[in-house]
């Protein structure tokens, strides 16, 4: 083996000891920063960071000086204040759609997405989508602005996250979740189940597979259906919501969404995509897909889940229209022997 | 055939007729607009899907009431519900059949129907059975289920005590089927009066035209 020379073997020891070093203060800074900011009463509400959330973001990756890239070692005995980065820097082509849309002056990024919580479209609930516009937009005052034009409005709000409506969204999909009450108060109001009570449910299986019992990623109809028959989980509920395909940020009114048929006469073909979002430890969800079609399931694959023109069962219809047929046996019927036999009945004031 | 003259009978009276007719436009309105709120690619007659659940709801608020009226108007004015609605002993074990015997077999020979009407016995032995289940189980079920589906949110645990959202609508529409399958037959049976109008007029004027028998052939029956 060819001996390096000196000057060489001290470049390279540099280069080593730098890119060693570097990786370490990263990971060494983030656990530092996190030892007081991860405790309220040390550093104050407004500075104390959920360390179990903030791991789970895209945000946790870059460390805290990807973002807060001016804090020294000496924070905080230095006094000076740590810069922060904007969300620009990196999401331009969202900052640029969101400032030119009518929300854009109203809130900044951080009003509905705190930084060291973010989650994707995916990892929320349709609930918790509604949370964050809740802040400002209140619900009750939406639901009367709502009611001047739209039927059953705090139903449509109940079961539509804002944003199915209010982005550039061209599609929805149905994402379900689980609610829960308790069992043995009937009259009890349904709330969305938490991990640590659906874990208990599951026992030492996955939550996710109360639904998917056999643990291959998909919900079928069948396992629904098992699901919901099931008396061990009476308690237990899915609600379904019609999330956004897509989530963009430009907040606008969409023009095709004033027209009901524009869900409602969908058709059965809108139905086919359905999700149930299984809360994580982390405080996200989890997505697991349904069988095609499940939602058209004439009772018991999703009892609570039903949209008006679409959400009907094709079992269903052929019933009544088997009955409404079956309305047509007199006069069809009776009336061809009827007028088959009309001599019989002449002169006799029939 | 022994001779018979004609007589008018008074047989529906002004609250009767006003209800029959108003039920019936409501009924035939729910028909179509609930088939436009289900089918809604399919079917579209009144414009918007909005202005198709408008109508529907107001239609059968209106049948609703009117059912209430109808119900209180027989019970308590007239008094006649139990006498022209409920079967008697005799028609269960003998005059349903017997009339079921004539629409089926005796009609087609010419032969005379075995019910005779009167005010105070409108309806024949398979007409009040009919009436009976269509009046007091299939409407009040469709009343009932289209108010819940009118008030889904205040009442959800009603909703799911019986079963979730999807019992109540599957249940909504197959019993409106079941009233639209009624209205064809109904219909139909009306044009087998003497005269194919004969049933119609009464429920328009009040006054029917029956063929008033004598004395010895009242007695045979």
């Amino acid at each position: 083996m060819r001996q390096l020379n000196k000057p060489m073997y001290l470049f390279l020891s540099l280069v080593l000891a730098l890119l060693l070093g570097a990786s370490a203060a990263t990971a060494m800074e983030s656990a530092d920063c996190l030892a007081c900011h991860s405790d309220a009463g040390m550093v104050g509400d407004a500075f104390a960071i959920n360390e179990g959330q903030f791991d789970t973001t895209a945000h946790a990756e870059m460390g805290c000086s990807g973002c807060h890239e001016s804090v020294t070692d000496a924070h905080p005995d230095d006094g000076l204040t740590p810069s922060k980065a904007s969300c620009k820097d990196c999401h331009d082509d969202i900052h640029k759609e969101y400032t030119t849309s009518v929300h854009g002056s109203a809130a900044s990024c951080a009003d509905c997405h705190n930084p060291h919580e973010v989650k994707s479209a995916t990892e929320v609930a349709g609930f918790d989508m509604n949370r964050q516009c809740a802040t400002c937009h209140e619900p009750e005052e939406m639901t009367k602005l709502h009611d001047q034009w739209l039927p059953q409005a705090g139903l449509h709000i109940e079961a539509l996250p804002c944003v199915t409506c209010h982005t550039g969204s061209e599609n929805y999909v149905i994402t379900m979740y689980l609610l829960q009450r308790d069992a043995k108060n009937r009259y009890s109001n349904f709330v969305p189940a938490s991990q640590e009570d659906l874990a208990k449910l599951a026992g030492d299986k996955p939550v996710q597979a109360l639904l998917d019992a056999d643990s291959n990623g998909e919900i079928s109809l069948a396992e629904l259906r098992a699901f919901n028959g099931d008396p061990k989980y009476q308690g237990l509920r899915l609600w379904g919501m019609m999330t956004p395909e897509k989530v963009t940020h430009t907040f606008q009114i969409l023009d095709n969404r004033w027209d009901c048929s524009f869900c409602h006469a969908s058709g059965p073909e809108a139905m086919q995509t359905s999700y149930v979002a299984f809360p994580e430890q982390d405080g996200s969800y989890a997505r697991l897909v349904v069988e095609k079609g499940a939602v058209l399931d004439v009772l018991n694959g999703t009892p609570d889940f039903y949209m008006m023109g679409a959400t009907r069962s094709k079992w269903l219809n052929i019933a009544g229209l088997l009955i409404i047929l079956g309305g047509l046996v007199m006069p069809v019927g009776h009336g061809t022997l009827r007028f088959l036999t009309r001599k019989n009945r002449e002169g006799k004031g029939h | 055939m022994s001779e018979q003259s004609k007589k008018m009978i008074y047989l529906q009276p002004t609250p009767v007729r006003i209800w029959h007719w108003l039920n019936a436009l409501g009924i035939v309105t729910l028909c179509v607009t609930g088939a436009q709120i289900r089918f809604p690619e399919y079917v579209n007659l009144f414009g918007t899907y909005k202005s198709a659940i408008a109508l529907h709801n107001t239609a059968g608020i209106v049948v609703a009431i009117s059912f209430v009226l109808w119900i209180a108007y027989y019970l308590v004015f007239a008094g006649t519900l139990k006498q022209l609605y409920v079967p008697t002993k005799g028609d269960i074990q003998s005059g349903m059949l017997r009339q079921a015997i004539f629409y089926f077999f005796n009609y087609f020979l010419g032969k005379p129907n075995p019910h005779h009407t009167a005010p105070d016995n409108k309806f024949n032995p398979m007409q009040k059975a009919a009436y009976l289940v269509i009046m007091f189980v299939l409407v009040p079920l469709v009343i009932v289920t289209g108010f819940m589906l009118l008030n889904i949110e205040p009442l959800r645990n009603t909703l799911l005590m019986i079963g979730g959202l999807k019992m109540v609508v599957g249940l909504h529409f197959i019993l409106a089927c079941c009233l639209c399958a009624f209205i064809f037959t109904h219909f139909y049976l009306a044009t087998l009066g003497h005269t194919p109008f004969a049933h119609f007029v009464p429920m328009w004027t009040g006054w029917e035209e029956v063929e008033e028998e004598h004395e010895e052939q009242k007695q045979a029956h």
